[in-house]
């Protein structure tokens, strides 16, 4: 059995059926890409296993136990921790204070807030040099990173990533997929939403092509990577002419 | 032949005859409930029993005109005893001071409520509608504290002996005479308030409650709606302040506390906010129950309290909730041909067309042909605190052509969009439609400048039926005034059938006319996203922008939506789209450009932004990402 | 609304004579003690303002309801014939924790079901909980007004300068401050604390940390309370007289304090709160007392429409 395995997941906003039946598993050290286009349900698919979302039928397993009609804050407390696209940091509070907030199951031991966020400053030392700065004026990419140390900052087993690569520049997303990578491999399990296949690819195991709420394709990210049908599904063979 | 013919005819003549009939009633059931209840009690000759009915009628004329505030428009107003102050102090002081007639003194209490309503309103409902709740709670407040502390009118005492009203030289002086007037005043105020919400001005103001950045998006002057709701909600309860007064024949500043703002909520809450029928139960609960329960009278207000909270928990459409009729999509208009109804949009759509380019050749400015610039985009500016989100670009859209907006998400598309349609002003730039700037204008203006728009999150107004929606679209192209509207001229009503048969044409087009009558959220995402273009269309716009409409679409319903593109184009209609499917937007696009990080990289024909190599290492990333990463984990 | 709540006396007390640079010295210390009050109920407007958007049109009568709690344990229970330390602790804690009480009971059964519906249907029920405490407090102490122990306090005072100040006054602004005090250090120095804040941006990003968002709404509405059942204990201990409307312009003038200093804005709501009390102080002094909410209003519309932002920001991000 799988740390993370979903099975089956139907969901619905009002009448629009969002997933249409979406299974997937992820392993600890891994990196799980879900590709696909706009509209496919990569962020329901992480909205729905974070709780933020209720799916109306299938199964959300982690460690054997189920996941469905738990609050969305206890199960930050279980080990998955999810970075929501568009990063959705707290302007208003400092970079700290983010991190703080991100430790706040832990509040109470002091120790354990300062180590994990004494090894995310080591992790992105830009954040250590802006701590003390609101997070609104930050820029993109110190957003991107802000969001994922505060959600490193509860200590996750499975950590989801949503369009970490958004609105960053290609040196910039590379860095920090790369960060991605260092991640999984101490031993966190990464679900990874990615509009750019080929860095999401490069780095991930495994992958999951979904186009309007069905799984279309999976694999090997090795494999996927050379597959034609990738190219069609979520690139609409705009790289097969360009690459050609 | 002739036979079918004449079942035309006599279908037509049915129909028209069902028409007015369903017309007609809420006149006549409006003046033969009020005149069977009005007599009924004059005929019981008890003046206690009238008297309450006076009272009954003064709440229900006030709780119409809040109705139009808080139910039709979605404003809350906790300030409403000022107009009602206001109305009575115009009346009461004209009549003692300047000794004029009751009737005659009516226009100017109305003129004075409604001014103060403009005064206070215009710079106030813009502001958040719970802010605006506490404003018009404090200007309730400081109206009364005014005429508390203005010694002409009376100070704390207010003023006395107003006499009684003088009707062409008979007194008004019993209980009997007051109920007639309040009944009158009352029939008059419900047709009127029935009138405006059937009209696109209550279409308008639902528009508004639901989702007011997409309905002044789509062409709804959402300020002026709100202003006009406020103003004629403040006349009514001017005009019901004379009345009061002259009924009363004393008023001072303890009659019109907030108190009683909340009594006259609480009549629309307990009736149903937005129900016309429910105001008078409303007025009924509140005026009647003290009177039959006396010994809780001293208690009311606990109760009222009590029922306040209970209605919004338990039942917030109210005791008498608005009826909302199944929508019967046009119903009584004429069926089209298919054929017909592409004939009569594109002919419809070319006089329209025409006669705007004559308008502007009329005004002097040059017109643009096909293929000339219709849209100039020059040096454009957007930050959001440190993220440039567009920046400095400049292209131009051709008449006549699908110009494609593409780009990594975050790439500052939707926000270029927000900038030509005046949802944000640019930091910096110009942007130049028909040769004019339309830099600074409101949403609703540009719509009526001729630029249409979609959403990327559809927003479609959900508890309205799809048909419409699509007339919602249609609201800068009526032509028919308010007043028109509230008397439901015949020339109102030929702009109300125009516009549902435009509607249902612009539907046709869509390939939707057999859901016209569903709710908009019934549908699949496809159909949602093609109810907002038909509703972008029918202000015949000269530009469309379509933000993402593939978005969540099937391969099938992507071909389909590739058709609907093509036949807008070939309307004469420009197109500029964004999206992220590229073989969606290498087959319909004439022209491509390309945003990354707010910047314009590319700019050309599909062929040529193929192949671009920064284009596509803005988009896919670079060849040597995947060869880099894999020699590294190798 | 003529009861305790006019400064004439102590507006008179003002004028013996004195004019000129003490005279408006003399109002700036009414203002500032009055003013702190409000600033205590702007605080909870705030805060609660701050994380779910809705005026709590109730703030100002938990006040009320905070007064009429303290009058009853020193009056109808004697507590007066305690030692005055011990006295004043019982008479501003058990009013505290009561009004939290009601705050939290108004929160899970009227405005909770409704937090997700129209912003309209919040906004009634919230006027009508407003209605009903004042209703409830007039069923329950009567629709008298009731006298706070007049000798409970010193009345003796000091001058400085030209200015005449009383021990009343210096204490119960030191308690004012003392909250305020401890409400900064909580909200700016705590991990809840800053939980607090972050519901001002993102509901569900604050989700996703683990804080569990219904418990720090819940947290919010104990505070607001208790910050407004003390400031209703002091303005009892200050003009002596309260009575169950009390709380109707109270809660306007404070919230028209927290809109001057920016909603959601925490040193802006006690900003605005002083700003308030001044303006109300010289209002009455140098021009009439029957003038002075008109000029406060005057000032609330003006903001509103200047800069609806607040004079100090607000600290509220718009969500969509």
């Amino acid at each position: 059995m799988a740390l993370l395995e979903i099975n089956d997941l139907h969901v619905f906003y009002g009448n629009i059926e969002a997933l249409k039946g979406i299974s997937l598993a992820a392993e600890p050290g891994q990196i799980v890409a879900i590709l696909g286009g706009n509209g496919a349900g990569k962020t329901t698919t992480l909205r729905t296993i974070s709780g933020l979302l209720r799916p109306r039928t299938g199964s959300i397993t982690y460690r054997g136990k189920s996941l469905i009609g738990i609050q969305a804050h206890l199960i930050v407390g279980l080990g998955l921790s999810h970075v929501p696209e568009g990063r959705r940091i707290f302007s208003i509070l400092t970079v700290e204070e983010n991190l703080n907030l991100g430790g706040y199951l832990i509040r109470s031991d002091r120790k354990l807030v300062g180590e994990r966020k004494a090894s995310i400053y080591t992790l992105f030392p830009r954040l250590a040099e802006r701590r003390t700065q609101l997070a609104g004026t930050l820029s993109g990419g110190e957003q991107q990173m802000l969001a994922i140390g505060r959600a490193l900052m509860s200590g996750p087993k499975v950590l989801m990533l949503d369009e970490p690569s958004l609105g960053l520049s290609p040196i910039l997303a590379r860095s920090v997929l790369k960060t991605v990578r260092e991640i999984a491999n101490r031993g966190t399990a990464v679900l990874l939403v990615e509009q750019n296949a080929r860095q999401a690819l490069a780095i991930a195991d495994r992958a999951y092509v979904i186009e309007v709420g069905r799984v279309v394709l999976e694999g090997e990210a090795a494999i996927l990577a050379g597959d034609e049908r990738v190219q069609k599904a979520y690139l609409g063979g705009f790289e097969a002419v360009g690459a050609g | 032949m002739i036979d079918r013919l004449a079942n035309h005819r006599v279908a037509r003549t049915y129909v028209a005859t069902r028409d007015q009939l369903a017309r007609l009633p809420f006149w006549v059931r409006v003046i033969v409930i009020l005149g069977a209840v009005g007599g009924s009690v004059l005929a019981n000759g008890d003046d206690y029993v009238t008297a309450v009915g006076v009272s009954v009628a003064t709440y229900a004329m006030l709780g119409l005109g809040l109705n139009i505030v808080v139910g039709y428009a979605g404003l809350l107003d906790l300030g409403y005893a000022a107009f009602f102050a206001i109305g009575a102090y115009t009346s009461a002081l004209l009549m003692t001071q300047a000794h004029w007639n009751f009737f005659a003194t009516l226009p100017l209490a109305v003129l004075f409520t409604g001014t103060a309503g403009a005064i206070l309103g215009y710079p106030t409902l813009r502001l958040r509608s719970d802010y605006l709740a506490i404003v018009t709670l404090g200007f309730g407040e400081m109206t009364r504290i005014t005429f508390n502390n203005w010694d002409y009118a009376g100070g704390p005492n207010g003023i006395l002996q107003i006499p009684w009203p003088n009707f062409f030289g008979y007194e008004l002086n019993t209980q009997g005479d007051f109920f007639i007037v309040g009944l009158a005043l009352l029939a008059v105020a419900m047709i009127f308030a029935q009138n405006l919400d059937h009209s696109r001005l209550g279409r308008g103001w639902v528009a508004i409650r639901e989702d007011e950045f997409a309905a002044e998006s789509v062409g709804v002057p959402s300020l002026r709606l709100k202003l006009f709701a406020y103003v004629m909600g403040g006349m009514w309860g001017g005009l019901a302040g004379a009345f009061f007064a002259t009924r009363i024949g004393a008023i001072d500043p303890t009659s019109f506390t907030f108190q009683l703002s909340v009594l006259v909520l609480i009549v629309i809450v307990l009736g149903g906010i937005g129900s016309l029928p429910g105001v008078i139960v409303g007025a009924l609960v509140v005026v009647a129950m003290p009177e039959v329960l006396r010994e809780f009278a001293d208690r009311r207000l606990l109760i009222f309290a009590v029922l306040l909270i209970g209605m919004m928990l338990v039942r917030p459409q109210g005791l008498w909730p608005r009826i909302r009729r199944k929508p019967k999509p046009f119903y009584g208009l004429e069926e089209e041909e298919s054929e017909d109804v592409a004939d009569k949009i594109l002919r419809e759509h070319q006089v329209q067309m025409e006669e705007r380019d004559r308008r502007h050749a009329a005004a002097g400015r040059q017109v643009p042909q096909r293929g000339e610039a219709l849209l100039e985009v020059e040096g454009v500016v957007q930050q959001f605190g440190g993220l440039r989100a567009v920046d400095n670009v400049t292209f131009e859209v051709y008449r006549g052509e699908i110009f494609s907006i593409i780009g990594p998400n975050g790439g500052g598309k939707t926000t270029l969009f927000n900038c030509i349609t005046g949802v944000q002003k640019p930091k910096r730039g110009k942007i130049r439609f028909d040769g004019r700037s339309v830099v600074g204008l409101r949403p609703h203006v540009i719509v009526s400048r001729g630029i249409g728009r979609t959403f990327q999150g559809i927003r479609l107004f959900k508890q309205m039926a799809v048909f419409e929606n699509v007339m919602v679209g249609l609201y800068p192209r009526h032509r028919t005034m308010t007043w028109q509207a509230m008397l439901h001229t015949p020339g109102e009503r030929n702009d109300e059938v125009r516009t549902l048969q435009e509607s249902r044409r612009w539907l046709g087009f869509v390939g939707l006319e057999s859901v016209a009558g569903r709710l908009a959220t019934e549908l699949s995402y496809a159909d949602q996203r093609r109810v907002e273009i038909a509703r972008a269309l029918a202000a015949h716009p000269h530009l469309v922008l379509f933000d993402e409409p593939a978005a969540g679409m099937n391969p099938t319903e992507k071909l389909e939506l590739v058709g609907i593109i093509r036949k807008i184009r070939d309307l004469g209609i420009t197109v500029v789209l964004i999206d992220h499917d590229m073989s969606l937007v290498m087959r319909v696009s004439d022209r491509i450009a390309v945003l990354d990080h707010g910047v314009l990289i590319a700019i050309g024909k599909p062929a040529e932004i193929q192949q671009n190599p920064l284009v596509i290492e803005a988009y896919l990333g670079r060849e040597e990402d995947l060869v880099e990463e894999q020699a590294e984990g190798a | 609304m003529s009861l305790g709540w006019s400064h004439k006396h102590r507006i008179a007390e003002a004028k013996g004579g004195k004019k000129g640079m003490g005279e408006f010295l003399q109002y700036t210390v009414i203002g500032l003690t009055v003013g702190s009050f409000y600033a205590l109920v702007a605080l909870g407007y705030t805060i609660v303002y701050g994380i779910i958007r809705l005026i709590n049109f109730a703030q100002g009568d938990l006040s009320m309801v905070g007064a009429f709690l303290g009058w009853t344990l020193l009056v109808s229970f004697g507590l007066d014939r305690l030692p005055l330390y011990l006295a004043l602790i019982i008479a501003f804690v058990v009013p505290m924790l009561g009004t939290a009480v009601v705050n939290l009971g108004i929160l899970q059964f009227a405005y909770k079901p409704l937090l997700k519906r129209s912003l309209l249907a919040i906004l009634i029920t919230a006027l009508g909980m407003s209605l009903l405490l004042q209703n409830t407090a007039e069923l329950i102490w009567g629709p008298r007004i009731e006298a706070y122990p007049p000798n409970l306090l010193p009345s003796t005072g000091f001058f400085m300068g030209p200015v005449h100040v009383t021990y009343v006054q210096i204490a119960l602004a030191f308690v004012s401050l003392l909250l305020m005090g401890a409400m900064v250090l909580f909200i700016q120095g705590t991990t809840v604390g800053t939980a607090m804040r972050a519901l001002a941006v993102d509901h569900d990003a604050a989700r996703l940390m683990g804080i569990n968002v219904d418990g720090v709404i819940r947290l919010a509405f104990v505070l607001g309370a208790m910050l407004a059942a003390a400031s209703g204990v002091m303005l009892g201990l200050y003009y002596v007289q309260i009575q169950f409307t009390l709380g109707f312009l109270l809660g306007l003038r404070a919230f028209t304090a927290a809109v001057i200093g920016g909603i959601g804005n925490i040193p802006g709501a006690m900003a605005g709160g002083m700003l308030i009390g001044l303006l109300e102080s010289y209002t009455t002094g140098y021009l009439s007392g029957k003038w002075k909410d008109v000029i406060v209003f005057g000032v609330l519309i003006t903001v509103l429409i200047v800069k609806p932002t607040g004079l100090f920001g607000e600290r509220v991000a718009e969500r969509m």
